[in-house]
């Protein structure tokens, strides 16, 4: 790996965003991710090179390290943030389709549920693994999630719920989708979930953790 | 039937930028620059945004039932499951409580994350939590201190949705306090709003006491208390 994209992915992995972001103090008046970048493309690095040697290996050690209990909450976000700066510089390449990405995925916190930061984590990793995330927010209806489904055929969805009361909403939501389109792969989390419940409704697969989800998109187009 | 109704100013809290590092995971001595000078804002914030308040009612009319570990408050069928029954069944009353931090701190979280200014988004999360727990706690000792006097003790507090008390009897509970009680409403799915809210039942008595070791009762892994006891 060249030397720009080792310093990318340093400044993804410890949440450096730009040269003014004051964090981390060891890396204080630095080049951030979003000016690394830039650079890298100005100097000629393909978009996808920096997508696959940087962003995507870096969002990953991050990943880990949380699951491990390395880290916390707020040093992902905050890897999440310098990923994004770095993304931004990217994204006309994605839509000129110069640059892929791994794939779809569709995300929403199930109907009658408002809680956003499991989902939210859960999308930024998968963004970080090279995906385009389609976020549909909270409190998404069956019929908002088949829409989504329709309009980006092959996407992978992600359910989330928090509570026991609207983890119930999730087996609706997965039994429409499978009989629309059976072929789909639908993954789900959140705090009372469990792998025999996601047995239960037919749901593909259960991660306890952002991370978990990453390994699982990974494996179905390796 | 005994109702109270407490308002507590942010600063009764005793909230540190420390104790937040603590429920987010760091342990003393870590390096935490990256949420501390946040931290402290959104507490100072806080102090300006919150409208914290707790109401509970005392009631007499209530029935342990050994036989499937449930409990009849005022005729209400509560299935409370095994460990709270087994930590409530002395009780000779029952409190209901609400207790919030209002709805500001919740929707600042909500527009940072929608902002996609998601640190700051989550902090808002954890600080409206600590809030309306540390409020919880000084009702409590109110709650303490007034029955003390007549020679009885308090149990922990247990809310629906903890120690295997299914979360969608906190419709039940709602139906024991007047409407918009503590300016809590109830959604369908059992969520409360303010989002920053709590609920649940303590219970009052001669033969009960307060247990620092539920969670070891508990299998809930994630839990919150779990998480601050560890």
């Amino acid at each position: 790996m060249n030397d720009i994209l080792e310093k990318i992915a340093l400044c993804v992995e410890f949440g450096k965003i730009n040269k003014v972001s004051p964090y981390p103090p060891d890396m204080k008046d630095q080049d951030g991710a979003d000016e690394l970048a830039k650079r890298a493309l100005d100097e000629g690095t393909k978009p996808d090179e920096i997508l696959d040697k940087a962003l995507v290996p870096a969002m990953a050690k991050v990943g880990n390290k949380f699951s491990r209990k390395e880290i916390y909450v707020p040093q992902m976000l905050m890897a999440a943030k310098a990923m994004n700066s770095a993304m931004v510089h990217l994204k006309p390449y994605f839509q000129s389709g110069e640059t892929k990405r791994k794939g779809k995925f569709v995300i929403g916190t199930v109907s009658g549920d408002l809680h956003d930061i499991g989902k939210n984590l859960v999308a930024m990793m998968i963004e970080g693994g090279g995906w385009e995330v389609i976020d549909l927010g909270v409190d998404v209806s069956t019929e908002k999630f088949m829409k989504a489904m329709d309009e980006n055929p092959g996407a992978v969805l992600g359910l989330s719920a928090l509570l026991t009361t609207t983890m119930e909403n999730m087996k609706k939501t997965v039994a429409a989708i499978k009989e629309k389109q059976p072929g789909s792969k639908i993954l789900i989390g959140g705090a009372p979930v469990t792998k025999e419940y996601c047995e239960k409704i037919g749901a593909d697969y259960y991660s306890p953790d952002p991370q978990g989800a990453v390994n699982y998109l990974k494996q179905l187009v390796s | 039937m005994t109702k109270s109704t407490f308002h507590f100013e942010f600063n009764d809290l005793n909230l540190s930028v420390s104790q937040i590092e603590g429920i987010i995971g760091y342990k003393e001595g870590e390096d935490s620059a990256l949420v501390s000078g946040l931290i402290g804002e959104i507490l100072k914030e806080s102090e300006k945004i919150c409208n914290i308040k707790a109401e509970y009612i005392i009631y007499k009319d209530i029935l342990f039932n050994y036989a499937d570990k449930s409990l009849n408050i005022s005729e209400i069928n509560f299935q409370i499951k095994r460990i709270v029954f087994s930590q409530i069944k002395g009780s000779d009353s029952v409190v209901v409580f609400l207790c919030t931090a209002g709805k500001e701190i919740g929707i600042k979280s909500r527009e940072a994350m929608h902002e996609k200014d998601l640190l700051r988004g989550y902090i808002y999360d954890v600080v409206g939590s600590e809030i309306v727990e540390a409020a919880a706690d000084l009702m409590q000792n109110e709650l303490e201190k007034s029955v003390i006097s007549s020679g009885k003790k308090i149990t922990n507090r247990y809310s629906p949705g903890y120690c295997g008390w299914y979360v969608g009897e906190q419709h039940k509970l709602f139906q024991l306090v007047p409407d918009n009680y503590c300016g809590i409403r109830l959604t369908p799915s059992a969520l409360m709003d303010p989002v920053k809210s709590v609920s649940g039942i303590i219970g009052i008595g001669e033969q009960v006491k307060m247990n620092p070791y539920t969670c070891g009762l508990c299998d809930q892994k994630d839990c919150i208390y779990r998480k601050k006891r560890q």
